[in-house]
C-alpha cells in the first residue's frame, strides 16, 4: 500500500486529453463542405446522396454531423452567433424567418423548386425570396391497429372516414376492463389540433400572418375533438397518460384503437416485428366544413457565411434535384422525398404500410405549416395554455380565446 | 449481549426499498419494449441483450465512455496536484495576504455552480473550445472545495517535520513533495475518489458546452439518449447501467476510503 | 529565508489562484453584468438595467419556480430524520455486517443522477409502472406521479431523499462514532433505557453533525437539476409544479439562449442561498450543542 500517486502519468493522460478532440487539417486541393441534421434515421439517405454528389464532384467532400433535436437548435444558434455555421443544414419551415432576418443563411434559388407542391416550398419564402430548398415532407396520418378492429368486429377505416366514423369506431374499441382505448389524442400540433383546426373551418393564424384565428369558431371546435374523446366520451386515455409513455411506444403495446400520428412513425413501427404486421395508415379523416392535413417540410439551408458558396449551393440543389430525391427516397428512411413523383422508393421500403394511398390522399389537401418571425414564442404559449383544455380544468373554449390574445400580444410586437 | 435482530430486521427492510430499483433497472433492461409495459407487470427478463447494442448503435457509447474517463482521470489528477499545492502553501507556508485569499477561496466556495455557467461558456466559446474534452476538464481542474479540504489534512501535520526538513536545506517545493504529501495520502485518496464521482456523474456543465455526441460524457449522452428514445425504457436502462456501473463497481472496492473521506468533510468541513 | 518563503508561497498557490479567478470569480462578476443586459438572437448585449429583474417579478414562472424549488428544499430536509435511524441502526453495538449495508445504502449516492433520474421515471410510469400496479394490488389508485403539477414535487423529492439516506447516514454515523462511551456508561448507571439514551444523549451530542447536515442538504436541494432534466421532459404537463431554479435558469439560458434573464436567475439564486444559510447559522447558536 506504500504506492506513490502516479501524478506524473496522470498529468500526462490530461495533456494527452487536451490534444483530443481538434479536428484534423484540410487536405490541400479539397474543398470539404459540411452539412448538420438531426434525424438519425435519415443520416443513410443523406449519406448516399452524399456518396453521389461527390462521384459527380471530384475534389468536394461532404462531411456529415448528425445532432438530436434536442440540441440541434441550441448549437445551431451558437454556431452561427460565432459565425460557424455549418455549410448546409437541416432547416425547418418554423425558424427559417428568424434565420433569414438574421443574416445567417443565403438566399435560395427558387428555380430548383419547379417540381415541387407549393404547399412544401410556401413555408420557406420570406421577404419576398426563398430561403431554403425542401427535400422532404411529413404527413400526419390516422393509424389503425387491425387486430383490436378485427376482435371488435369494425371496419377497417378509409380514405373517406369523416370525424364521426372516427368516433363511432373509437366507442366500440373502448373497453376499460380491459384498459383498452379506442383511440390515442396527440396533444400536438402538426400531427393533431392544427389539422382538426382547419378542417373544422378554423385556423391558426390569418392569412397575413398578424392575427391569431385560436377564437374563430372553427379552431374552437377543431380543439373540442380532442377534448370531447378524452373527457366527455372517455374513449382516449387522459393527458397525463402520454407524458408517462411516449404516444409512439404506447400504440405499440396493442391497447389502443386508433393513432393520429404521422407517416414518418412508419420507420418506427416497421422495426418492430410485433407491430410491423398488426398496424397500417389512411389519410386524416375529413373534418365537418372540409379536408385538410398539415404538409410540414424539411429543407436544405446554405450558410451566408460559408467559405464555399459554390459548392454549397450545388450540394443543396442536388439534394432537391430528381436524382438526389430518387436516391432519398430509395432508402426508406424516416420522411418522404418531397419532390412529386419521386415517392416509389419510399413506397416499396415500406410494403406494409398504404403510404402511397396517404401520400395521394392527403397532397392535394396539404396546407402549409403556420410560421411568422418568431414562431417558437406564441407556440410556446400556445401549448403551456392548452395543457388547461386537455387536463379539462377550464372549458376549451376559454383557453382558445386566452391563446388568442395572448397570441396577438405577440404577433402585434413582430 | 444485546439483541440486534430488531435492528437488522428494519435495515433489511430499508436495504429492499434502496435495492428495489437497481433490480428492476436490471430486468427491465433485459426485456422487449412490449414486455416492460405490460399490466400486470413482467417480472422476469426476456434477455433481450439486443438493447445494449440498440445503445451502442444510436449514440456512439463507447466513445462517450472514453470521453467519460479521460475527462475525470485529468480532472481528478489535476484537482490532487494544484489543490494540494495551493493547500500545503495555506497551511505550512507564510506569506502576506495568507488569510485573506483564503477567505476568496472559501467564499467561492459558497457561489452556486450556475453563477459561473453562463460566462464559461462564453470563454469556452471565445477559444473556440466548444464540443471539445478540454472545454470540459478545465474548469474542473480547479476546486475551493479541494484547496479547503486538503489544507485541514496538512494542519494536522508537527511542525518540526518541515522545520527538520528546511535543516536539510530542503526548499518548500522538496518538502511538499518529499515529506508532506505523502502524509496526507488519506486525503488525496478522499479527494481523488470524491472527484471521481463528481467528474463521473456531472450533468449541467457537459450539458451545454458539448452538443456533438461525439465530445459528450456519458450523462450527458443519457440524456441524448432520452431525447431519442422517449419512453422506451429497456434501451435507456441498458445506457444507464453501462454508464454508472463503473463508479459502482470502483465504490464497492474502495468504499472504506471514501466513506472515511465523506465522513471526514462531516466532521472536519 | 523569509522573502524565499514568501515567493514560495505565492508560486505554490499561483496556479489554483489563477484558475479560480478565470474559472469562478471573473465568472461571477460577468454573470452580475449580464444580468443587466439583453441578448440579441445570434449574439451581442444590451443594457437594459434592472428590466430583467423587474420581468423576472413577474414571471409565473419564476414565482413558481421558486416554490417548487423551497418546497423540494423542505422535502429533503423532512427526510434527514430517516438517516438519523438508519445511522444509529447501523451504530448498534456488536451489529454483524455492517459493511454489506453501508454498500447498500450508499449504492444510489454513487449512482449517476441521471441514472437515477431515468429509472424513476419509470418506476413511476402512471400506466405500467411498478410503484402504481403495486398500489393498485392493493386498491389505491396511484396518481400520474410525474405528469400531475401537484404531486410532481414530492415524487421528485421522494427520489431526492432515497438517494441521499446513504450519504447523510455515513456523515450521521461518524458523528455517532465521535461521541464519547462514557456518556453513555453514565447514562446507564442511572438506569436510562435506550429510546431515553437516544433522546438524551444521543441527539444532542449529534446536533452539530446535525446541522451541517441540514446545511449541505440545504444548499444542494435549492440547485438541484439533474434529476428534474431526466424525470421531466420538456414538454412534461406536471413542469409548472415541478420546475426548479436550475432547471429555470437551463431553459432560459441553453434552450431560449436568453442570456441576460437567465444570469438574473442565477443571481437570484445566490441571494437565496446567502440568506437562508445565514438564517441556519443564526439559528443554529439556539439548538447546537458544540461538546
Amino acid at each position: 500500500m506504500r504506492k506513490r500517486l502516479p501524478i506524473a502519468g496522470l498529468l500526462g493522460l490530461a495533456l494527452l486529453a487536451s490534444g483530443c478532440g481538434s479536428s484534423e487539417p484540410e487536405k490541400s486541393g479539397n474543398v470539404e463542405i459540411s452539412y448538420a441534421l438531426w434525424e438519425k434515421n435519415d443520416a443513410p439517405a443523406a449519406q448516399k446522396i452524399i456518396d453521389a454528389f461527390q462521384k459527380a464532384n471530384p475534389g468536394v467532400t461532404v462531411k456529415l454531423e448528425i445532432t438530436p433535436w434536442d440540441q440541434y437548435w441550441t448549437k445551431l444558434q451558437t454556431a452561427a452567433a460565432g459565425g460557424a455555421a455549418p455549410d448546409v443544414f437541416w432547416m425547418s419551415s418554423l425558424n427559417v424567418r428568424m434565420y433569414a432576418k438574421g443574416g445567417v443563411i443565403a438566399a435560395a434559388d427558387e428555380s430548383k423548386t419547379t417540381g415541387f407542391t407549393p404547399a412544401t416550398v410556401a413555408g420557406y419564402r420570406y421577404d419576398g425570396k426563398l430561403w431554403a430548398l425542401p427535400f422532404s415532407v411529413s404527413l400526419p396520418a390516422l393509424w389503425y391497429d387491425k387486430k383490436l378492429f378485427d376482435a371488435a368486429g369494425v371496419k377497417y377505416p378509409t380514405a373517406d372516414w369523416t370525424w364521426d366514423d372516427v368516433k363511432a369506431a373509437a366507442k366500440k374499441l373502448t373497453d376499460p376492463a380491459k384498459k383498452q382505448w379506442g383511440i390515442m389524442t396527440p396533444m400536438w400540433d402538426q400531427g393533431g389540433f392544427y389539422n382538426t383546426m382547419i378542417q373544422a373551418g378554423g385556423r391558426v393564424l390569418s392569412a397575413d400572418g398578424k392575427k391569431s384565428g385560436f377564437d374563430e369558431a372553427g379552431s374552437i371546435q377543431g380543439l373540442e375533438f380532442w377534448t370531447d374523446l378524452m373527457i366527455k366520451d372517455k374513449v382516449a386515455p387522459q393527458a397525463q397518460v402520454y407524458n408517462d409513455t411516449e404516444p409512439l411506444q404506447l400504440f405499440q403495446t396493442g391497447k389502443i384503437g386508433m393513432q393520429y400520428g404521422g407517416s414518418w412513425f412508419a420507420a418506427t413501427y416497421a422495426a418492430n416485428p410485433e407491430v410491423k404486421s398488426r398496424v397500417d395508415l389512411v389519410p386524416l379523416p375529413k373534418g365537418p366544413a372540409q379536408e385538410g392535413v398539415i404538409v410540414a417540410s424539411l429543407a436544405n439551408a446554405v450558410s451566408a457565411k460559408t467559405e464555399h458558396p459554390k459548392e454549397a449551393t450545388a450540394f443543396a440543389a442536388f439534394f432537391a434535384s430528381e436524382e438526389g430525391q430518387k436516391i432519398f427516397s430509395d432508402a426508406g428512411g424516416a420522411s418522404i422525398s418531397a419532390r412529386e413523383g419521386t415517392q416509389d422508393g419510399f413506397y416499396k421500403a415500406y410494403p406494409d404500410f398504404n403510404l402511397k394511398g396517404l401520400f395521394e390522399g392527403s397532397m392535394p389537401h396539404g396546407v402549409e405549416y403556420p410560421v411568422t418571425l418568431d414562431t417558437a414564442k406564441w407556440q410556446d404559449v400556445q401549448n403551456k395554455l392548452l395543457v388547461d383544455a386537455w387536463t379539462g380544468k377550464r372549458p376549451t373554449a376559454d383557453v382558445a380565446k386566452d391563446i388568442a390574445v395572448k397570441m396577438n400580444e405577440i404577433l402585434a410586437k413582430e | 449481549m444485546r439483541r440486534t435482530w430488531p435492528a437488522h430486521v428494519t435495515l433489511i427492510a430499508g436495504a429492499l426499498v434502496m435495492l428495489a430499483p437497481f433490480v428492476w433497472q436490471l430486468i427491465v433492461s433485459l426485456q422487449t419494449l412490449s414486455d416492460s409495459l405490460r399490466v400486470p407487470p413482467v417480472l422476469v427478463p426476456s434477455w433481450r441483450w439486443e438493447n445494449f447494442a440498440d445503445v451502442f448503435k444510436t449514440v456512439p457509447l463507447g466513445r462517450q465512455f472514453l470521453n467519460t474517463v479521460v475527462v475525470t482521470v485529468a480532472i481528478t489528477a489535476g484537482q490532487l496536484l494544484l489543490c494540494s499545492l495551493a493547500a500545503f502553501a495555506f497551511a505550512r507556508l507564510r506569506f502576506p495576504g495568507r488569510g485573506a485569499i483564503f477567505m476568496v477561496f472559501l467564499a467561492v466556495l459558497m457561489v452556486p455552480q450556475e453563477l459561473f455557467l453562463l460566462p464559461r461558456y462564453e470563454i469556452m466559446q471565445g477559444l473556440g473550445w466548444l464540443n471539445t474534452l478540454q472545454a470540459l476538464i478545465a474548469p474542473g481542474l480547479f476546486g475551493a472545495f479541494g484547496t479547503f479540504l486538503l489544507r485541514q489534512f496538512f494542519l494536522t501535520l508537527p511542525t518540526e517535520l518541515d522545520e527538520a526538513a528546511r535543516l536539510d536545506g530542503a526548499n518548500p517545493l522538496q518538502i511538499y513533495w518529499h515529506v508532506m504529501l505523502p502524509l496526507v495520502k488519506p486525503g488525496l485518496l478522499a479527494l481523488g475518489l470524491l472527484s471521481v464521482m463528481w467528474s463521473w456523474s456531472s450533468l449541467l456543465w457537459p450539458l451545454v458546452v458539448n452538443t456533438d455526441p461525439e465530445q459528450m460524457t456519458l450523462a450527458a449522452g443519457l440524456a441524448s439518449l432520452r431525447g431519442q428514445f422517449q419512453t422506451n425504457f429497456p434501451i435507456l436502462f441498458a445506457g444507464s447501467i453501462v454508464a454508472s456501473l463503473p463508479v459502482i463497481v470502483l465504490f464497492v472496492i474502495m468504499q472504506r476510503q471514501l466513506i472515511a473521506g465523506i465522513a471526514f468533510t462531516g466532521t472536519k468541513g | 529565508m523569509k522573502s524565499r518563503e514568501r515567493l514560495w508561497g505565492y508560486a505554490l498557490i499561483a496556479p489554483m489562484a489563477l484558475g479560480l479567478a478565470v474559472f469562478y470569480v471573473w465568472p461571477i462578476a460577468q454573470t452580475l453584468y449580464l444580468s443587466f443586459t439583453e441578448s440579441g438572437v445570434f449574439g451581442g448585449q444590451t443594457w437594459v438595467g434592472l428590466d430583467n429583474y423587474t420581468a423576472l417579478a413577474a414571471d409565473e414562472e419564476m414565482t413558481g419556480a421558486l416554490g417548487n424549488t423551497l418546497l423540494y428544499a423542505a422535502l429533503m430536509l423532512a427526510g434527514v430524520p430517516l438517516s438519523i435511524v438508519v445511522a444509529a441502526l447501523l451504530n448498534v453495538r456488536g451489529l454483524r455486517g455492517l459493511g454489506f449495508y453501508r454498500t447498500i445504502y450508499f449504492l444510489p449516492v454513487v449512482t449517476m443522477p441521471a441514472a437515477v433520474g431515468l429509472t424513476w421515471r419509470y418506476l413511476y410510469n402512471g400506466d405500467f409502472g411498478p410503484i402504481n400496479q403495486l398500489l393498485a394490488a392493493v386498491g389505491i389508485d396511484g396518481p400520474y406521479w410525474v405528469a400531475d403539477p401537484d404531486v410532481a414535487i414530492y415524487a421528485l423529492a421522494l427520489v431526492g431523499v432515497w438517494s441521499s439516506i446513504g450519504y447523510n447516514a455515513v456523515l450521521f454515523l461518524a458523528g455517532l462514532q465521535g461521541i464519547p462511551r462514557h456518556y453513555y456508561e453514565a447514562a446507564e448507571i442511572d438506569g436510562a433505557g435506550r429510546l431515553r439514551q437516544f433522546f438524551r444523549i444521543t441527539l444532542p451530542l449529534l446536533t452539530p453533525t446535525t446541522f451541517f447536515v441540514i446545511v449541505i442538504t440545504m444548499i444542494n436541494a435549492l440547485q438541484v437539476f439533474d434529476l428534474v432534466y431526466l424525470i421531466f421532459d420538456l414538454k412534461s404537463p406536471a413542469l409548472p409544479g415541478a420546475r426548479t431554479i436550475v432547471y429555470f435558469f437551463f431553459e432560459q439560458g441553453f434552450l431560449k439562449n436568453q442570456r441576460g434573464y437567465a444570469a438574473a436567475i442565477a443571481v437570484v439564486l445566490l441571494g437565496l442561498i446567502l440568506v437562508l444559510t445565514a438564517i441556519q447559522f443564526r439559528l443554529q447558536k439556539r439548538w447546537v450543542h458544540y461538546a
